[in-house]
């Protein structure tokens, strides 16, 4: 054990029940796994198609995570000063905002994202695949930092009534400082892991959904083929639906599993990847609440 | 104030909508001028039935009729024509047209049209998360009860099985052995198709279902929202996560110090039984877990409102992915499509008002359950 916080300790690596790490370590496995299998039966071309798709998908999700984390630290800090400051109408406007986000369903706001995503295409102002990620993750991210925000003001406010926090400010040390550092990095540090993980897992969900639902595109001249390719998109190609719904034919004959993992198998490697991920990632995330009684 | 909270609810329900309001304003924008001219132009020569613009011979007949109606206008007759071909071409590639489009706007036909299917999204919108909540809470609470008795997780139970170090008989002692050996397995088999389904995104599982099943009646649509899209073992986490923060509580103890019962164990005078597990209301007399659930319940009904939004997100995925004609959802992505942001933005107003209502209902049941379980303390 190592002392990371002034009104606690948190337990590291070396605590009993690592959950989190044999999950994580168990997706490793399982992806490098279907790797091989894919490497061995799949066809060169889906195989890149589905290698690239995998590296865009965690690319996206993990810049998810990253805005996720600017927009909230930031919007959560802005609030509390603002509050503490008592600048009232910078304050009232700040949580309608957030609340004006918080009101728009998750879905529904990605999508109207992906329409400016469309038209900044159609005018030639978006080119790079770069750029569509960037655009896509940050997109995903104003709906989903709004979790994040909501548990750093609940660590500052948790933190803010105990009596290190008076004790600290006596000594001299800034307010920023003990927030950020001490209550946020040293104190709070394992709850905001286990909610930006658990982002990651909801980016992935929702990027491979709405990357689904405009399967139909959004436009006659942009469609998916203009979007760099993800695992939802793969997906929603015809040749991996196929795959899909020769799932079904599992109910009346089980024997044709040998054959789906083989003939079938573009459509099938790509729901396992999204289905064990999200898995790996609600187990991850589980371990993290045990391992540290979040 | 002892209403304020529902005044914020409204105020808050005002505001929004009033920015929705201004944000149509906005998006109406200016209409296609040419095309609006060129339609009133070429409007009344449509209208003559007799006249066939395909045919060689009348266009000719028409070009020279025009030219000898103007002829101080020498292009005249080709402009009118070449606007007449626009038109024609029009019908054949604008998507939005093609698919029937014609009238922009938010207006009273396609409000009555979007109406009934509201009604019916919100139907089972509010049947799904019933249904959520109960199955969260029953499952939450199983799972709470299953780690209470201590015992091992299937796959594990297998190999001890296998292996033959536990008082069952393994693999070695003939034919019920295997078959009692065999049964963690078969436990951690069904484990593993239910976490695919639970965890899977709904079109995912619908597609796999598609030739086998009618996908998309409401039965279906009802069923894949409560399964699927990681909804309902999410919230059952939750649960089971208030349950064990209540069962550390001082009560608790206190509570066993009074003899309450305390067994976990299945179908026992002093346990419990899988049956007030699967009742809606989950009451365990005399028992230690009637406490806790009841406060775990207590506590969950805040979380019914973060369930609403995530669950209009899985309708929403479910609706459009799936394609299924004349739902709400459906309308909302054929909208987008068509650029038809008034109705857009309409359709959004009216999921907000969705979620804004039972954040309502969640609020008045928290307070109504807040006066009466503190009642029920101040008289005890």
């Amino acid at each position: 054990m190592r002392t990371v916080g002034v009104a606690g300790r948190v337990p590291v690596a070396s605590a009993p029940g690592r959950e989190d790490i044999r999950w994580f370590l168990l997706w490793v496995g399982g992806m490098a796994l279907l790797w091989l299998w894919d490497l061995l039966f799949l066809n060169r071309p889906a195989f890149l198609q589905i290698q690239e798709a995998f590296w865009n998908t965690l690319l996206g999700a993990a810049l998810v995570v990253v805005f996720t984390l600017l927009l909230g630290w930031s919007s959560a800090l802005g609030l509390y000063f603002l509050e503490s400051r008592q600048q009232r109408l910078p304050y009232l406007s700040l949580t309608f905002l957030l609340n004006l986000i918080r009101s728009v369903p998750q879905m529904v706001g990605i999508l109207a994202g992906y329409v400016v995503l469309t038209l900044l295409i159609e005018r030639e102002i978006i080119l790079s695949s770069g750029l569509h990620i960037l655009w896509m993750a940050f997109v995903i991210s104003l709906f989903t930092f709004l979790e994040l925000s909501d548990v750093i003001r609940e660590r500052i406010d948790f933190y803010r009534k105990s009596d290190f926090f008076d004790a600290m400010l006596c000594c001299g040390i800034r307010e920023g400082r003990i927030i950020n550092v001490d209550i946020l990095w040293k104190n709070g540090l394992s709850h905001i892991l286990h909610k930006l993980i658990a982002t990651f897992g909801m980016a992935i969900f929702l990027q491979c959904s709405i990357d689904f639902i405009i399967s139909v595109g959004l436009s006659t001249d942009v469609s998916l083929a203009n979007f760099p390719r993800t695992l939802g998109s793969l997906l929603a190609s015809l040749d991996s639906k196929q795959d899909i719904l020769a799932i079904s034919t599992l109910f009346s004959d089980v024997t044709y599993v040998g054959r789906l993992l083989t003939t079938h198998l573009q459509g099938v490697s790509v729901a396992f990847t999204i289905v064990y991920t999200l898995v790996c990632v609600y187990k991850i995330t589980n371990g993290l609440v045990k391992r540290y009684g979040l | 104030m002892k209403e304020r909270w529902l005044r914020d609810h409204l105020l808050s329900i005002f505001l929004v909508v009033s920015v929705f309001i201004v944000l149509a304003g906005l998006t109406e924008g200016p209409r296609d001028d040419a095309a609006v001219a060129r339609e009133q132009t070429v409007r009344p020569y449509l209208e003559l039935d007799f006249l066939d613009l395909g045919n060689p011979l009348h266009r000719a007949l028409f070009k020279e009729s025009l030219a000898l109606y103007y002829p101080r206008e020498p292009g005249r007759a080709d402009s009118i024509l070449r606007a007449i071909d626009a038109h024609h071409q029009e019908q054949f590639t604008t998507e939005a047209l093609k698919a029937g489009a014609q009238q922009r706007g938010f207006t009273v036909a396609k409000l009555k049209r979007l109406a009934p299917m509201y009604l019916q999204f919100a139907l089972v919108y509010a049947i799904v998360l019933a249904l959520i909540t109960y199955g969260a809470q029953t499952l939450g609470t199983y799972r709470f009860v299953r780690t209470k008795q201590r015992r091992l997780p299937p796959f594990a139970e297998f190999l001890r099985r296998l292996g033959g170090l536990g008082r069952e008989r393994g693999w070695r002692n003939g034919p019920r052995g295997l078959v009692e050996s065999l049964s963690p397995l078969i436990q951690s088999l069904a484990k593993v198709v239910a976490y695919a389904v639970l965890f899977a995104p709904a079109y995912v599982v619908a597609y796999s279902l598609k030739t086998r099943f009618e996908t998309e009646g409401y039965l279906f649509m009802v069923t894949l929202a409560v399964v699927s899209n990681g909804l309902l073992v999410t919230y059952a986490n939750k649960f089971y996560t208030f349950l064990v923060h209540e069962d550390r509580r001082g009560y608790v103890e206190t509570a066993r110090v009074k003899n309450l019962h305390a067994s976990y164990a299945w179908n026992t005078p002093e346990g419990i039984t899988p049956r007030s597990i699967l009742m809606p209301r989950k009451r365990f007399p005399g028992h230690l877990l009637d406490h806790i659930t009841m406060n775990a319940q207590f506590q969950y009904i805040l979380t019914v409102k973060e369930q609403a939004t995530f669950l209009i997100t899985g309708l929403v995925i479910i609706e459009m992915a799936l394609n299924i004609q004349g739902h709400f959802c459906y309308e909302l992505m054929q909208n987008i499509l068509y650029r038809d942001y008034e109705v857009v933005l309409a359709i959004i107003v009216a999921l907000f008002v969705l979620v804004k209502a039972t954040d309502i209902a969640v609020d008045a049941f928290f307070r109504h359950e807040s006066l009466r379980l503190g009642s029920r303390m101040g008289g005890a």
